[in-house]
């Protein structure tokens, strides 16, 4: 009994059918789904190797708790003190919401962290993935950028004097640094366009720019591969043969030295002729 | 790395792959199980330690502690060590120098170590960097966050002679949050700012002092000092002539 007959197709089942391959005769998306989900990965795979798609889960989750916040936050230098306020003591769940957003950045943090040090430990860097390790490091950057412009939104004594000791230490940079001051500013002062300039940036400008590296960064994985434990079992057996073998050689080179003695640097050839004479 | 060796790691690499398992279900199920543990930690931690709310924002008091996120600490405490006591360690060490070649080392990285080999052991170099850096982050973050925040309540700094000067800048000193970045006789934090406490035998004059005051960045360049143009002018007076004999007239 190897097939069953299940009857002639139901007209869902022949609907669905049409429409996927309508879906995939324009967009390849079946081809898609093959060569980023059921493409083969090395044996062995660690758990450390979870880190990114951890962050990456994070960042999904930063996404979701904040445009939640964004639907009650006010970035207005007049509310929003008082909008953060409002979230925390009385929008239903709204203590939770920001909570895991603040606690979701540190974490997003550690985990971005931990996950370079692994690639770093593993010289999972190395090539081909090298443009890998670069998306990952401006992916880095831009986490931290959220930390800082996310810091100023809460509009806090702690959080607001920390941001002009940061953006003045940026505007002390040499050749860029005034300008970028400027720009991060919205002007020489601190004021209600600086807030709003944060939330901007917070909100639209640096999130777009991970989603983006977010993509190009699994684009290189997906093409690259994960890469191997440096000490998978394969890797190991491979490691051993090879030392095998060099063994081996040492040890047929040295009987051979017994034998025949082969002055150094001259060729072996014109010493077997002297002995055909 | 060379060529040959490059089609080397190309076709072992393949072979690993050849005898692999599909990414889904495998590593999808690993990710998916570490992805849920990090998302409940967060939602633990924001139960468990509830985010509380702060002072709002006064840019006209300056009574405040100027602390950044945890992980800016590294960077908060490079100041605390650049602060131009002396021409080795000036401030743009800190600011500008030492992180920007952290940024660039790090991006440039897999082009700096091209060498072949993965395993741990026999990458001393890459592995001495590596924790180097590491050590130096962590030390650094370690400082950071258990450095005094300013000048605790109660605390006050015993100058001689007390006068009306030496008390009410004292008071001003306090009130203004100038301990969370200076320090005077050892009462304050140890930077980012410099240590004041000798301030007057460098004798820039009061007018300096109040100019530097109410425009940080006009006097030192490249000064991360908040502005405090919005205290009243008779208190700018009063901390002007305060400062300018810190360590001379008052001891």
């Amino acid at each position: 009994m190897t097939t069953k007959d299940i009857g002639p197709k139901g007209p869902v089942v022949k609907t669905g059918e049409a429409v996927v391959d309508y879906v995939d005769d324009r967009s390849g998306v079946k081809t898609g789904a093959r060569w980023f989900l059921f493409r083969n990965i090395p044996k062995g795979t660690s758990w450390f190797q979870t880190l990114g798609f951890t962050a990456m889960a994070l960042f999904g989750l930063q996404a979701i708790t904040g445009i939640v916040l964004a639907m009650y936050y006010k970035p207005d230098t007049n509310t929003a003190f008082r909008s953060i306020e409002y979230i925390t003591d009385e929008v239903t769940w709204g203590w939770l919401v920001r909570g895991m957003h603040k606690w979701g950045a540190s974490a997003m943090i550690v985990v971005v962290f931990l996950h370079m040090g692994r690639v770093f430990i593993w010289g999972a860097y190395k090539y081909p993935r090298e443009l890998t390790w670069v998306t990952g490091a401006v992916l880095l950057f831009m986490t931290m950028f959220m930390g800082l412009t996310g810091y100023l939104l809460v509009w806090d004594q702690k959080a607001y004097w920390a941001t002009v000791v940061a953006v003045n230490i940026t505007a002390s940079a040499p050749i860029l640094g005034p300008y970028v001051g400027d720009i991060l500013r919205a002007g020489p002062e601190f004021g209600p366009n600086t807030l709003s300039r944060f939330y901007s940036i917070h909100m639209l400008v640096i999130p777009g720019g991970i989603a983006t590296f977010i993509g190009l960064h699994l684009y290189f994985i997906t093409r690259l591969g994960i890469s191997e434990p440096p000490w998978s079992k394969r890797r190991l057996r491979i490691e051993r043969d090879e030392e095998d073998a060099r063994r081996r050689a040492a040890r047929e080179r040295q009987s051979l030295a017994g034998r025949t003695v082969v002055p150094a640097g001259e060729p072996a050839v014109p010493a077997r002729a002297e002995v055909a004479e | 790395m060379k060529k040959s060796q490059q089609e080397a790691y190309k076709q072992d690499y393949a072979a690993a792959k050849k005898d692999g398992k599909p990414f889904f279900p495998y590593a999808i199920y690993k990710d998916s199980l570490i992805a849920l543990l990090a998302i409940g930690i967060v939602i633990t931690l924001a139960i468990v330690a509830r985010v509380e709310i702060g002072e709002p924002v006064n840019p006209a008091s300056s009574d405040f502690i100027p602390r950044p996120e945890w992980y800016f600490f590294f960077l908060f405490e490079l100041l605390r060590i650049f602060k131009n006591q002396n021409v080795l360690t000036p401030v743009i060490m800190g600011t500008f120098i030492i992180p920007n070649i952290l940024i660039l080392l790090m991006i440039i990285w897999p082009f700096i170590d091209r060498g072949p080999e993965r395993r741990i052991w026999k990458r001393p170099i890459s592995m001495a960097v590596g924790t180097l850096v590491i050590a130096f982050m962590g030390y650094m973050t370690y400082l950071g966050a258990t450095a005094p925040e300013g000048i605790g309540s109660g605390e006050t700094i015993e100058l001689e002679p007390q006068d009306e000067i030496s008390t009410r800048g004292t008071e001003l000193f306090i009130a203004n949050g100038c301990g969370s970045c200076h320090m005077i006789k050892g009462v304050g934090a140890a930077g980012p700012g410099p240590n004041l406490t000798n301030e007057g035998g460098k004798n820039r004059g009061v007018q300096w002092q109040i100019d530097h005051l109410k425009n940080p960045q006009s006097k030192i360049p490249g000064s991360s000092m908040p502005a405090f143009a919005s205290l009243p002018q008779q208190d700018l007076e009063v901390l002007g002539e305060y400062l300018n004999n810190l360590g001379t007239k008052y001891k």
